[in-house]
């Protein structure tokens, strides 16, 4: 098993009554209410954060959302630059670029380029459809928030591995000469890594052999989704997947006492705060089919934002608790779903630095070596999960999990 | 004898806004005593699958599918084009095209040409409000307000019904979502429609303002600029007798025009 550290980077300084007046956090926050000097502060220490993570022995995860008081970080690829600068060791998984929401594939492909190059290849290529409510900031259309995605990936993959000028003439993109510099340092390209649980995005994932990463699923949903990506592999030929091609985020906090974790695990609820947005952000249109629309307006939709702190642990979203504890969840969490990749969030809201801080120390320190092994020899290992022992038609999973 | 084939023969194409039932609601009702009224929905408009307007990604491509529909139906006699906001657009989108094709033209409110400068908001963002907003910029009087259909409302409908709001939102994202309701192209060809136009708004009109609409009357060749005290976004649903009292007589004006000439 491996772990990825993980900030969204929030900035909690945004009043309550603020915060109710303009409906949360996100997309349509007036940015009067960021304070240049406290966002300094935030940005070095998060970085800090970073730089203690790979030397504690983890890898690293950065995002990007945007006119959001929830993520300072505003493009994945900018961030990354910033993580690798300050490490030395960990791979810097850039999850994601939401392809539809930028408005060059060929710039991604020469950034993460760039990035793999200056890094002798530490980078893992996270793509996403962006999250809904963005459509709004980038203001791209909804309704071809799919095909932008699939057409942009097509490009940026044409763009690595041509080696040579080519025109794209496309339906949402067109360019007359590509031929980016430098070229990925990792050959043909680097590891491509991609969230989401729509079925077409999932088995469009498993069919390109791309690692298949769930976003705060609950354990049934997650191992539903990740079904669903092997069965479409094997199907395509592509043999059995193995733990690799799989990721999770979840909250993580680990403390000596159950007490002591339990305080200050409960902040990271503070990621899930929806604020009241409007079902037009929540579910843009054409964004989703409208079966999954109907899904939103009826507040199916990111059910996981509702659960309480016991219930999150319990679905395994919340990996809170002593070293031990946290270490049965993330073996049942392997034994359940076969995920190879672990992104914990060790931070949101108000959590201190302290707090943070004594968390990776003690989680390097126990759970790491612990959890080491899981997987290694999954071929070995007798689970639920393994193609041979699935013999149920998979479901549609209408996302517990968030985007 | 002419004349009364003629008469006859007219009729009134009227192109439905965004959110509104289909079928000839409100003043359009009275309206067809006058004159023969045909209300199409709009190719991606009221099925949550069709398949026609798949490729389709703009305004002009609905005004060319109707222009070539015309051309295709063999009736004769005149045609009066009329559209409310969204179907305005469209119908203005027609008229640039086409300017002989249309005895008279009526918009109400229309969307589709941006007047103003760029950080002016011409025109509510109905993608993203939430129905209760959208009622209270559109109705003079949000508790009369009828004959909508948005994603939730009115309450109380079953999935089907809303996925079909969901449905025609989605198409209306893919014609007007960037630009958001307008298109520059089509401000460039204003002083083209050479068709007698009345342009129709509410009084109270949050959605399209009665400044904007006026401004746009001004743009166009033979249009004249009415508005309707009491009525928000849709003056034929709220004020149906005063909106009627004002197309009728246009529309019909112009037939005596044309029959004697």
């Amino acid at each position: 098993m491996k772990c990825f550290h993980f900030t969204e980077m929030p900035y909690p300084y945004v009043a309550p009554e603020v915060e109710e007046e303009h409906r949360g956090l996100k997309y349509f926050m007036p940015n009067r209410y960021y304070d240049p000097a406290r966002g300094y502060e935030l940005y070095q220490r998060y970085l800090d954060e970073y730089e203690l993570a790979d030397e504690l022995g983890f890898d690293l995860m950065v995002n990007e959302h945007h006119q959001s008081a929830s993520t300072l970080h505003v493009s994945a690829t900018l961030s990354a630059a910033s993580v690798l600068g300050r490490t030395r060791h960990g791979r810097v998984l850039v999850l994601g670029t939401p392809l539809p929401h930028r408005e060059s594939p060929v710039r991604v492909a020469e950034e993460i380029a760039y990035l793999d190059a200056i890094s002798a290849g530490r980078i893992n290529c996270g793509f996403v459809r962006g999250v809904q409510g963005e459509t709004y900031p980038s203001n791209q259309n909804p309704v071809h928030n799919m095909d932008m995605f699939l057409e942009a990936h097509d490009l940026i993959k044409e763009a690595w591995t041509r080696h040579d000028v080519f025109s794209w003439e496309g339906r949402h993109y067109h360019y007359r000469y590509v031929s980016v510099w430098p070229r990925p340092y990792q050959q043909p390209h680097p590891p491509i890594w991609v969230s989401g649980t729509t079925r077409k995005l999932v088995e469009w994932t498993a069919r390109n052999g791309y690692t298949l990463c769930n976003l705060l699923g609950t354990y049934e949903d997650t191992a539903k989704s990740f079904r669903l990506y092997r069965k479409t592999a094997v199907e395509a030929g592509l043999g059995e997947p193995s733990p690799d091609n799989f990721a999770y985020l979840a909250f993580c906090h680990v403390a000596p006492t159950e007490e002591q974790a339990r305080r200050s695990g409960e902040q990271l609820m503070w990621y899930l705060k929806q604020g009241r947005l409007r079902l037009g952000a929540v579910s843009p249109p054409g964004y989703s089919s409208t079966a999954a629309a109907v899904a939103a307006l009826r507040g199916k939709l990111g059910e996981v934002r509702k659960y309480s702190f016991e219930r999150l642990v319990d679905e395994g979203i919340m990996l809170v608790g002593t070293p031990d504890t946290v270490t049965k969840q993330i073996q049942r969490l392997y034994d359940e779903t076969g995920v190879g990749n672990l992104i914990l969030m060790n931070h949101a809201g108000e959590m201190t630095s302290n707090e943070v801080r004594d968390s990776l120390c003690l989680f390097s320190q126990e759970v790491l070596p612990a959890i080491a092994p899981i997987g290694r020899q999954w071929r070995d290992d007798d689970t639920t999960w393994r193609v041979d022992n699935d013999t149920q038609p998979v479901e549609t999973v209408l996302a517990s999990a968030l985007s | 004898m002419a004349e009364v084939n003629a008469g006859r023969a007219r009729r009134l194409l009227f192109l439905h806004d965004a959110d509104v039932v289909a079928g000839p609601v409100g003043a359009l009702g009275e309206l067809a005593a006058t004159i023969e009224i045909e209300v199409p929905r709009h190719p991606g408009f009221g099925a949550a699958d069709d398949e026609l307007a798949e490729d389709w990604d703009s305004v002009a491509d609905l005004a060319q599918y109707y222009l070539h529909k015309l051309d295709r139906d063999e009736r004769q006699g005149e045609i009066h084009l009329a559209g409310a906001g969204f179907g305005a657009w469209i119908a203005l989108e027609m008229a640039v095209r086409a300017p002989r094709r249309f005895a008279t033209l009526v918009l109400v409110a229309p969307y589709g040409v941006k007047l103003f400068g760029p950080t002016d908001r011409e025109f509510a963002d109905i993608l993203l409000l939430d129905p209760t907003e959208v009622v209270e910029l559109g109705w003079a009087d949000p508790a009369a307000c009828r004959d909508l259909r948005m994603p939730g409302f009115p309450p109380g409908l079953d999935d089907g019904e809303y996925e079909r709001a969901f449905a025609d939102r989605e198409s209306l994202a893919r014609f007007a979502w960037k630009p958001f309701m307008h298109d520059p192209r089509l401000r460039r060809w204003l002083h083209v429609a050479d068709v007698a136009t009345l342009v129709v708004s509410g009084d109270r009109d949050r959605m399209v303002t009665p400044e904007h609409s006026r401004a746009l009357a001004e743009l166009l060749p033979r249009a004249r600029y009415i508005e309707i005290p009491g009525a928000g976004h849709h003056p034929y649903l709220e004020r149906p007798d005063e909106f009627v009292a004002a197309v009728a007589p246009f529309v019909d004006a112009d037939r005596k025009i044309g029959a004697s000439t």
